[in-house]
């Protein structure tokens, strides 16, 4: 047991990081200890969801200028007697991390003030549940220890099905269980995969940056390296709704309760490509080549198979499920380019789709509450009733189809950018993208809130009345959500500077090709479907 | 002259961000700061063009944007005469519509929304004629469709919407080819700078086949924003918009943001290209001014009229291509902005004072209530017709000259499509202005007040006199002076014929033919029902598309969601329980059962799925 440690922060930055994943969970920890009034369960609530939002800002200011210990800023070591199992609660954030922690800190914030503004049955304990999602992918981001990573993601994912099978939609067994046991398969996957490399190494020890250095100087078999890599992509790609795998996620968010969705849809489901591009990909990397036509394949079907099916949907939660699903292909491919630009523009993505999703459910929900339904054919012209929430949906739409001025549009960019030079073909497929999303999406804010009332809709006027605009409890997490969107969709560099610092040492220049290929090879390329599954980086 | 470039740059997204701040429910306000920062844009851009603030040469200054891996985005700035010139037209035109535009929207209940529109629009259409690169050209291209989106739906009506929805779906798929371009002269060159790339473009080889590729690909953005055939039909249906927005956008400035953006690639585009860009702006012009005898409203059939003049803009363009084709096609951009611009203030002057009647079947007699607006409309109709000494004739000339050098054929498709510009433009004059009213809505019809006419008067100015180079700002005439053709003495002569013949015969035809007063038919409808129907529906251009999205696209998204919902959920996840289920059967109740199996068999899946691609890899 390791005793001789007194105080494991050796920085302001470490303890701060520290306390932004204690705070949300010590909050849970107490409201679920016994029942307090209400407005006691509300303010230990905001305490929890409002500390790490500005203890994570705060960590944003400081990480330029912050102490590296191998490469992770506000680094901190807490020993909990598990030496000999090679665990410890190792804290960091490098320049991957830092962004999605941030991104989580301002999910976790929107959701969090939604629901206390809320009124949901038994408040306290699904408050005490989101404190819990909330502390889990704050924790999941900062973790450098693999086991603590894996932890943290099961921390927030017990509650999501909890909060679904008790405050879920119409559906929610059937969405409940069909999410739990797809997600609880691919978890499983994954924790093969880890225990494999924990094995494999031959050192047993989760830390990340043993791990990384040992296998730097002693790299697995190819062999071993293709089938560890196929078990975590798989696992992490169920866990992403990587298609076909992905059917569980537009019921499981159609029935999840508002913030549960925009927690898991934004965050927590960022941990399958978290995974991959900060564990699977530098401690495995002859591996990842092995599979880089599947995941092209699978990605591309995301995009477009997704795509199309977006558009056929009839209810506003289920187009949005599905459109997250078929945004998560362009993660993929970004993944799949292996290079710093196209991973750079994955990390920008997971960003931006998570502030994005977040206020598109956030949204649905408000719709909901005020109409009772989400079905899109029963609106119409809503504008004129509530024409502040018709301009903020009509924004988050135009951001998640990758309008400039929002982050999504740089994580698209890059993405295209990257995935064009590894092949023209499937970089014009995936471009196609833009032009299914804005069908899908502009018809959605067109059927709810422009033209002329429906029939449904001018029933339930006369029956309730007109509906009431955004109130400011609505409003803030929206603006705030959206605002972290234009900040970096203006000014990109506060985030993409220390992606690319990290992902540059990551993944030194490719000298494959690129650049300026002859004209010769650009052409040939061109006729050329197949892709180069063996690249070097 | 970075801070001044940078102040023209961004008060108008100021005003838009004060106004989506404060001026919500404050209409007054709105407008007045929208007005004033177009007008400080129009001040600064007098002052850089005339004032001394600019010396004529080129500047160019950038700072890093974003940087990831290989990939570095500038935001910087690039002038030269070239976007002097369209700052000049989209700043000062812009000033006039946005003055005319507060006496027009007086009656509006979204005051705000409508002039904070009108701000992010002329902010993003300065970024684009300042624009250093082409991924921060495409920023503000994409900026400019979202504005032009926002202000088409502007009335929230079933036709604004979908008008709207169409204009923006449509301008992506221009997008696409557009962004492909980019990326690959990106990945080809090493740079999409625009001041860099004619260096890469001569210092490293490339196959013409690729370069013809890149060209079109960018060439596809031009078709859309632009509204070059096949992608032209948003721009009759973005009529639906207020009609300030349709002068601005979708007649003066947006629309001609394609011809520019060929004047600043123009090193770029090949031989191939070039003939397959002449191909496709002769199909705009011609056909689209075909099309406008087909229709009433007087909004639509200046939006055809536009069609085919943006169609003229690009064959100039790709009938010399490089320098030359670039000024010409600027040029006639310049003139046709004045000219446009005027001709949709006079329909927006006249539709406001008609209680928004746009048939020209329902007006008539407005000469006599209507009187500057009249005259107005009449020096912009000459002008367009190519009336000899107006601004058009100059202009179109220039591009009638390229063509007779150059290409016979379509130097006689432009002498047919002038002269039919000349008659449906009389058109509008015949049926709309003079004759007698045919209803009461206009028999009741009183001039605009005071400060619209002011728009309608300083644009009328410069319809007459854009077209005299002599006049500019000593740098933009020198540009234009030094790369348009110049006619010789007896070509001058000739054209000078061709170009009366055209535009008076046209107009006299039209007399003939349309002035009918008191009536309400069509004559031409009426002598030839057929051919009038096929121009009516413009060639059925429209119910192909709408025949696609609803039978083709839907149908197919329908389908593979039917096929998800039974292969993936239904076979794969739940029969695959079934089938289990009923091996199972003895062990377990049916529904209890299917969740077992559900599991397994899911877990078989994935590891089968795992374990035969990796096999085949």
């Amino acid at each position: 047991m390791d005793t001789s440690c007194t105080c494991p922060f050796t920085h302001v930055g470490s303890a701060v990081l520290f306390a932004s994943v204690a705070v949300p969970l010590i909050c849970a920890a107490l409201l679920y200890l016994g029942s307090v009034p209400k407005m006691v369960a509300k303010v230990m609530a905001a305490i929890g969801f409002t500390v790490p939002l500005v203890l994570a800002l705060y960590l944003c200011t400081q990480f330029a200028d912050a102490v590296k210990i191998s490469g992770y800023a506000f680094y901190s070591d807490a020993s909990l007697g598990l030496p000999a199992a090679g665990i410890s609660l190792k804290l960091g954030l490098n320049g991957i991390a830092l962004p999605l922690f941030a991104m989580a800190a301002i999910v976790s914030f929107a959701a969090g003030i939604y629901a206390i503004a809320g009124n949901q049955d038994r408040q306290q304990l699904y408050l005490a549940l989101l404190l819990t999602m909330a502390g889990g992918v704050l924790g999941l981001f900062a973790s450098i220890d693999i086991f603590f990573f894996y932890f943290f993601h099961e921390l927030a994912l017990i509650p999501t099905f909890i909060m679904i099978g008790i405050w879920g939609g119409t559906a929610r067994r059937v969405a409940a269980i069909e999410m739990t046991i797809y997600l609880t398969l691919g978890a499983m996957l994954v924790l093969a995969g880890l225990v494999a490399l924990y094995v494999g190494s031959g050192i047993a020890t989760f830390d990340f940056i043993t791990l990384r250095d040992y296998l730097a100087a002693n790299p697995l078999s190819l062999v071993t390296q293709k089938w560890v890599y196929g078990l975590l992509l798989i696992g992490f790609g169920v866990l992403v709704s990587l298609f076909p795998f992905h059917t569980w996620a537009p019921r499981g968010y159609a029935n999840a309760p508002a913030s549960a969705a925009m927690l898991h849809a934004g965050v927590l489901k960022k941990f399958g490509l978290y995974g991959l591009i900060q564990i699977a990909a530098p401690l495995l990397p002859d591996g990842v080549g092995q599979w880089t036509n599947l995941l092209v394949v699978l990605a591309l079907g995301n995009i477009l198979v997704i795509g199309f099916i977006t558009m056929a949907q009839k209810d506003l939660r289920y187009m949005l499920g599905y459109s997250s699903v078929m945004h998560m292909g362009y993660a993929f491919l970004g993944i799949a380019t292996m290079g710093v630009l196209g991973l750079s523009g994955a990390v920008i993505m997971m960003f931006a789709h998570g502030l994005t999703i977040a206020a598109l459910f956030l949204m649905a929900d408000c719709v909901e509450k005020r109409a009772g339904t989400t079905e899109m054919a029963s609106f119409g012209g809503m504008a004129h009733e509530t024409p502040v929430l018709a301009a903020l949906f009509s924004a988050a739409i135009f951001a998640s189809v990758g309008l400039p001025g929002f982050a999504n549009f740089w994580g698209e960019l890059s993405i295209f950018t990257a995935v064009f030079n590894m092949n023209h073909l499937v970089g014009a497929l995936a471009v196609l993208g833009i032009i299914i999303s804005a069908i899908y999406g502009l018809r959605a804010s067109a059927a709810l809130f422009f033209g002329s009332r429906s029939a449904a809709y001018e029933k339930r006027i006369a029956a309730n009345g007109k509906p009431a605009d955004l109130t400011f409890a609505e409003k803030l997490p929206i603006l705030v959500l959206l605002g972290a969107l234009m900040f970096v969709g203006f000014w990109p560099r506060s985030i993409s500077d220390s992606i690319n610092a990290e992902m540059s040492a990551k993944y030194p220049a490719a000298p494959v090709q690129q650049v300026v290929p002859s004209a010769a090879a650009s052409l040939s390329q061109d006729g050329d479907v197949a892709l180069s599954g063996e690249r070097k980086f | 002259m970075t801070r001044t470039l940078l102040t023209i740059l961004l008060s108008p997204l100021c005003a838009a961000a004060l106004i989506a701040l404060f001026g919500r429910r404050r209409g007054r306000l709105s407008a007045a700061i929208s007005v004033a920062s177009a007008g400080l844009q129009a001040a600064l851009t007098l002052f850089l063009l005339v004032g001394g603030g600019w010396d004529g040469s080129t500047f160019r200054d950038t700072a890093t944007w974003l940087t990831l891996g290989e990939l570095q985005i500038d935001l910087g700035f690039y002038f030269n005469q070239m976007s002097a010139l369209l700052l000049g037209v989209v700043t000062i035109v812009g000033f006039l519509i946005h003055v005319f535009a507060v006496g027009y929207s007086d009656d509006d209940k979204a005051r705000g929304r409508f002039f904070g529109g009108l701000s992010i629009f002329m902010f993003s259409m300065t970024g684009i004629v300042l624009s250093e690169n082409l991924f921060m050209l495409f920023i503000f291209w994409e900026l400019v469709g979202f504005s032009s989106y926002m202000l088409i739906g502007h009335y929230l009506t079933d036709v604004a919407s979908a008008a709207a929805k169409k204009a923006f779906i449509v301008n992506r798929v221009g997008d696409f080819g557009f962004l492909l371009g980019i990326i690959w002269c990106f990945w080809q060159f090493g740079t999409v700078s625009l001041a860099e790339l004619p260096q890469a473009l001569s210092a490293s080889p490339v196959a013409a086949c690729t370069l013809t590729f890149i060209g079109l690909l960018l060439f596809c953005g031009v078709m859309g924003k632009s509204a070059q055939m096949p992608l032209h039909v948003w721009l009759p249906d973005a009529m639906a918009g207020p009609t300030p927005v349709s002068a601005l956008i979708h007649a003066a400035t947006m629309v001609a943001a394609g011809v520019y953006l060929l004047g600043r690639v123009a090193f770029i585009f090949n031989p191939q290209a070039l003939s397959v860009i002449l191909a496709v702006g002769l199909a705009t012009a011609f056909l689209s001014a075909l099309f406008a005898f087909g229709q009433t409203d007087i909004k639509k059939i200046l939006a055809y009229s536009t069609l085919s003049q943006l169609g003229f803009m690009v064959v100039a363009f790709a009938l010399a291509g490089g320098s030359e084709g670039a000024a010409t096609s600027q040029f006639h951009l310049t003139t046709h902005a004045f000219f446009k611009a005027l001709l949709f203030l006079g329909a927006g002057s006249v539709i406001h004072a008609c209680h928004h009647e746009q048939d020209i079947y329902k007006m008539g007699g407005l000469w006599k209530k209507m009187p500057v607006t009249f005259v107005t409309f009449l020096l912009a109709t000459l002008a367009i017709a190519g009336v000899p000494y107006l601004s058009g004739f100059f202009s179109k000339d220039a591009i009638l000259l390229l063509a007779k050098h150059a290409n016979p054929a379509a130097f006689w498709l432009l002498v047919v499509t002038s002269f039919l510009t000349a008659t449906y433009m009389g058109r509008i004059i015949f049926v709309a202005f003079l004759g007698k009213a045919r209803s009461h809505a206009v028999e009741a019809a009183h001039e605009s007040r005071p400060d619209m006419l002011f728009a309608l008067v300083i644009l009328a100015i410069g319809a007459v006199l854009a077209g005299y180079t002599g006049l500019y700002p000593h740098a933009l005439a020198s540009y234009l002076e030094a790369n348009i053709a110049e006619p010789t003495h007896a070509e001058h002569a000739s054209m000078l014929l061709i170009s009366a013949i055209l535009s008076l015969g046209g107009l006299l035809a039209a007399f003939f033919i349309y002035y009918r007063p008191g009536k309400n038919t069509d004559t031409f409808e009426k002598a030839a029902p057929g051919v009038y129907g096929v121009l009516r529906e413009k060639l059925w251009f429209d119910n192909l598309y709408d025949w696609y999205v609803r039978a083709v696209q839907q149908r197919v998204a329908n389908l593979v969601a039917i096929l998800e919902l039974v292969v993936i959920q239904g076979v794969l996840v739940r029969g695959s329980g079934g089938v289990a289920g009923l091996i199972g059967l003895a062990a377990r109740r049916a529904h209890t059962g299917s969740l077992n199996t559900y599991f397994y068999w899911f877990a078989a899946g994935v590891l089968a799925f795992w374990l035969t691609t990796s096999g085949i890899l």
